[in-house]
């Protein structure tokens, strides 16, 4: 009988089993990418882009760090192998960064004239 | 972990580093990797709260916020950056040789992270020391000479009308305050030696003004009577200055925690301890560095670079 | 069906040598301990302590109520004793209470594990917690704090008299302790769980359990980053709250309350769980929609993330925001509706038996709707402007924090007793002991919720005379409270010496923790179970005699 049962952490463990082993160009690469990007960001900086919209720069600045964000959490962190309760954790957890912001903001952004007084 | 059975089997063997609550290896692996992970939610969370700060605190001042930002040195924060990247990539590297169980390059490698570790420490020991010898430094208290020294140092004069007014009915609320409170105990050798930084050069306001972008709150906030009143606008880059010593501080403090992790797993990987088939804290300890990384790459252009614009672009506006 | 018969046999197959009690007697082999039995049982005696402590501070609080005037205590005093109340309260009895305790001790017996995954985790958030506690104590020693539990800023950074810093600190360091347990939960039942123990199969104890300690993890770092905040504002007098000079205290409100909210959570979750296990198993019924209980919890948890501005109605919050939280706290309702509804279509049909743990549930479904019905009251935003910071407000949180929780731990504690210590308590006085408490209790906090409509508000020593009536009955009806108690104490702690010895399966219920000795051994089973059966499955097949049942029940009564 025990053979028919699944162990209960068998289904999820599986996939954790086979550890890659990341080849070295992949780190070497994502290192050449996070470089790029703080010289980048660093430029980006400089270059005034409130003619597009104010806080474009700003924008500008975070597309760059999200990128390097991914990279890292990806390859450094090795979530691209790992078991999907990895990435839902990873996703999670800015997932909820994203509600505190999102409902913090909802307030401050409405506040004053404009919603209900017109 | 195979079947149950087989995990019956060899009841009596325990592999090297298996903890006794684990029938073998993949399991105590997996929860340490998910374990690890559930940390680093409650660390995305932890830093998230002093995001919202800034988050709110920056919607509501931007140009207070830009001022501040520029008296910031980018030169010190962009390297930082890079020495950070680096040590990433060196706490990748071993890793990925603690998972082929090559000792001597792990042990490399660890020594290299807490080098560049420590050299990242170094550059923020600078910039802080910087940062307190032009006074701007926001705790009450320091700085405290300056308000009686006030017309001999110029340049520090109009920071210290808030922290060292004694007249601030905030002060008297709280003489009578139980904790530890710098306040009561009166002398204080701190001044601002350079008088470098002038927290009450609210020109990015005027500016502001003038191209019609200011918000809601900077209307209020910076404004006495319609008059730009320099004193307010100071107060608001204050703020800024403590998001920035909170949040770069905190970062700081992780740091810390991690060179001392790095520590504990020199000492293990130099004892040979870790091998392909258990290498689960060098793993672990490597998820944390990285998100300190991380952490570091959004603190950069957020706190380094965000009022650069306003003064290399030019009139804009 | 080898499992059933170690059902059947569990009442008189041998003894294990050494129970996890026995197995070491030194004060080392406690404090220094791994097992999660023990490290339960070390939270049991705290968090019992500081809820003793926590009760004083009520009985104060209450009596000082009995007339209108401020006589007994000064206002000032008044302050800091409901502060305290609620501090010990919420930080050091209902947070951890059911989780650490319960949870510690039952989660790996639930799911068939020799431990939680990181059992020295374990431990270190008990020294946590000490170490927490400790600080607010010396702290509260010292002379306390006025704020309110909420430390609401600027008064809490600029103008309070207090010990705030250290006060702050010490629920710093005890939300570590919390983080890691929920996070030790989360991984074990993950990871551990027996061969055979699907997620479906798991009790809706571990369920519940799951998502309090998904709140955990999410929530908590807020608070402590918040609190920190706070301490250093403190000390550094920046004014990032204080609106003054451009700082701003609603965004304190707001990332307190981002935790806080969902911390109510933390503390009726594991409720939800208890009486969900005490409503099946004493129905000796299949709990009726196992599957919409289990993931109404996961969505409890998720939804309270998205409601705390429902505390900042009058604070000037934008309109907007208020209404778009408003809604959502009603669609936050829903969950737990569905649970109510589940468990009342459990007792359908049940063949049900009042023993004292059923009793505790049967209180709490009663007691748990009036808490979550006028809590819609509180969560429509035109309303609330008459009721907020009224009695209403302490009476409906009082309802869910004490009817719900404090009831589902005390059902909780009653039922797995005989596991915990191995021994029979007084059945007799359990049950006084419970009605006791629903008399009491109710006799206590309903009244304030006319005193609230009325419009008497909170955290004042004193008020007008036409209020007295009702606070009198009030302060009678936490005597009683009081004397409900107390007696659990007497007689739990009488049983553990005096008692008589628990069979491994009292009630003849089909869970794990029910085929294991009582008190279990250190690893919780002589061998690693393989679950065959469904979670609650008390068909002809399961082999739980029920009349069998019901004579040993008399015997044992």
């Amino acid at each position: 009988m025990a053979e028919r049962i699944k162990t209960a952490t068998e289904s999820e463990s599986h996939h954790h089993e086979e550890h890659h082993i990341v080849p070295l160009i992949y780190y070497f690469g994502v290192f050449g990418v996070l470089v790029v990007g703080t010289i980048l960001t660093y430029y980006a900086a400089l270059v005034d882009l409130d003619w597009i919209f104010p806080g474009a720069n700003t924008l500008l600045a975070l597309l760059i760090a999200f990128f390097k964000m991914g990279c890292v959490v990806l390859i450094f962190m090795h979530v691209w192998w790992s078991s999907r309760l990895i990435w839902l954790t990873a996703i999670a957890g800015f997932f909820w960064l994203a509600i505190m912001f999102a409902f913090t903001m909802q307030d401050y952004l409405t506040r004053g004239a404009g919603v209900f007084t017109g | 972990m195979a079947t149950h059975a087989d995990a019956l089997h060899d009841h009596h063997y325990h592999a090297p580093g298996l903890q006794h609550q684990f029938e073998d290896m993949g399991q105590q692996q997996e929860s340490a990797s998910i374990g690890m992970w559930m940390f680093l939610v409650q660390e995305i969370m932890f830093f998230g709260g002093m995001f919202t700060v800034y988050l709110v605190f920056r919607s509501k001042y931007p140009m207070a916020f830009a001022a501040g930002s520029n008296h910031l040195d980018a030169f010190w924060g962009g390297l930082n950056t890079l020495v950070l990247i680096v040590s990433s990539l060196t706490m990748a590297l071993a890793v990925r040789y603690a998972q082929l169980g090559k000792r001597n390059l792990q042990v490399i490698f660890i020594i290299l992270t807490m080098i560049f570790g420590t050299v990242f420490l170094g550059v923020k020991a600078i910039e802080y020391t910087k940062k307190y010898k032009e006074g701007i430094v926001p705790v009450a208290g320091l700085n405290m000479r300056t308000a009686k020294t006030a017309s001999t140092h110029p340049g520090g004069r109009e920071l210290s009308t808030r922290t060292g007014d004694t007249q601030d009915p905030r002060e008297s609320l709280n003489t009578g305050v139980s904790e530890s409170n710098t306040h009561e105990t009166g002398e204080h050798s701190y001044y601002n030696p350079t008088g470098t930084f002038v927290w009450t050069d609210a020109s990015l306001a005027a500016q502001a003004q003038q191209g019609g972008y200011l918000t809601d709150s900077e209307k209020i906030g910076y404004f006495s009577n319609g008059e730009l009143n320099a004193n307010k606008f100071r107060d608001k880059v204050r703020i800024f200055f403590w998001i920035y010593f909170v949040m770069t501080g905190l970062h700081a403090l992780h740091m810390i925690i991690g060179l001392g992790v790095m520590a504990w797993l020199l000492w293990k990987a130099w004892m040979g301890t870790f091998s392909a088939a258990y290498y689960s804290p060098v793993e672990m300890s490597g998820l944390y560095w990285h998100f300190v990384d991380i952490v570091w790459i959004f603190l950069f252009p957020l706190l380094y670079l965000l009022g650069r614009h306003f003064l290399h672009g030019g009139a804009g506006h | 069906m080898q499992n059933v018969d170690a059902i059947n046999v569990g009442n008189i197959k041998e003894e294990p040598r050494v129970n996890y009690l026995t197995n070491g007697f030194t004060l080392k082999s406690w404090l220094l301990t791994k097992d999660h039995k023990r490290i339960a049982i070390l939270y049991l005696v705290t968090v019992s302590a500081f809820f003793a402590l926590g009760g004083a501070y009520a009985s104060l609080i209450r009596l000082e109520l009995l007339t209108p005037a401020s006589d007994l205590l000064q206002s000032q005093t008044y302050n800091k004793v409901f502060t305290h109340h609620g501090i010990i309260m919420v930080f050091f009895f209902l947070i951890p209470s059911i989780p650490a305790i319960l949870g510690n001790f039952l989660i790996p017996i639930m799911i068939g594990a020799k431990d939680l995954a990181f059992p020295r985790i374990n431990l270190l958030s008990w020294y946590f917690y000490m170490a927490g506690g400790a600080l607010t104590l010396y702290a509260l020693l010292r002379g306390g704090v006025d704020t309110g539990w909420t430390f609401y800023t600027p008064y809490s950074t600029t103008f309070s008299n207090g010990y705030v810093m250290a006060v702050g600190l010490g629920i710093f360091i005890n939300g570590f302790s919390s983080i890691l347990t929920g996070l030790n939960f989360i991984v074990t039942v993950h990871t551990m769980r027996a061969p055979g123990m699907t997620w479906f199969r798991l009790p809706l104890f571990v369920w519940s359990h799951y998502a309090t300690s998904l709140v955990m993890i999410l929530g908590t770092p807020v608070i402590a980053i918040t609190i920190l905040l706070m301490a250093l504002e403190r000390l550094a007098r920046i004014g990032i709250f204080d609106p003054a000079i451009g700082g701003d205290p609603i965004l304190f409100q707001h990332l307190f309350w981002f935790y806080s909210h969902p911390a109510v959570y933390i503390m009726i979750l594991p409720g939800f769980g208890v009486i969900s296990e005490l409503i099946s198993n004493f129905s000796r019924k299949k709990i009726f929609g196992y599957e919409f209980i289990a993931f109404s919890s996961i969505a409890i948890a998720v939804f309270g993330f998205l409601v705390w501005g429902h505390h900042m109605f009058v604070s000037g919050q934008s309109i907007y925001a208020g209404l778009v939280f408003s809604f959502l706290t009603m669609v936050v309702a829903i969950p737990s509706a569905i649970k109510v509804f589940n468990w009342a279509a459990t007792l359908y049909k049940g063949q049900i038996s009042y023993d004292t743990p059923m009793l505790y549930a049967l209180f709490f479904i009663g007691l748990f709707l009036i808490g979550g019905l006028t809590g819609l009251f509180l969560g429509a935003m035109g309303l609330v402007v008459h009721l907020t910071d009224t009695y209403f407000v302490v009476a409906h949180f009082h309802y869910v924090m004490v009817g719900g929780q404090v009831l589902a731990y005390l059902g909780g504690l009653h039922y797995w007793w005989s596991k915990i210590t191995g021994k029979m308590y007084s059945e007799f006085w359990s049950k006084i002991a419970a009605i006791i408490v629903f008399v009491g209790f109710n006799l206590t906090f309903f009244p304030q919720f006319i005193l609230g409509y009325l419009g008497m508000p909170r955290r004042y020593a004193s008020y007008p005379d036409e209020f007295q009536v009702l606070n009198i009955f009030s302060t009678a009806g936490a005597s009683i409270l009081a004397i409900g108690l107390i007696l659990p104490l007497i007689y739990l702690t009488y049983s553990i010496f005096f008692g008589a010895k628990a069979p491994a399966n009292p009630w003849m219920l089909p869970g794990l923790e029910w085929r294991t000795a009582s008190p279990p051994p250190t690893e919780n089973f002589e061998e690693t179970p393989i679950v065959t059966w469904e979670a609650y499955e008390f068909g002809e097949e399961s082999g739980l005699d029920l009349e069998d049942a019901r004579n040993r029940n008399k015997v044992l009564v």
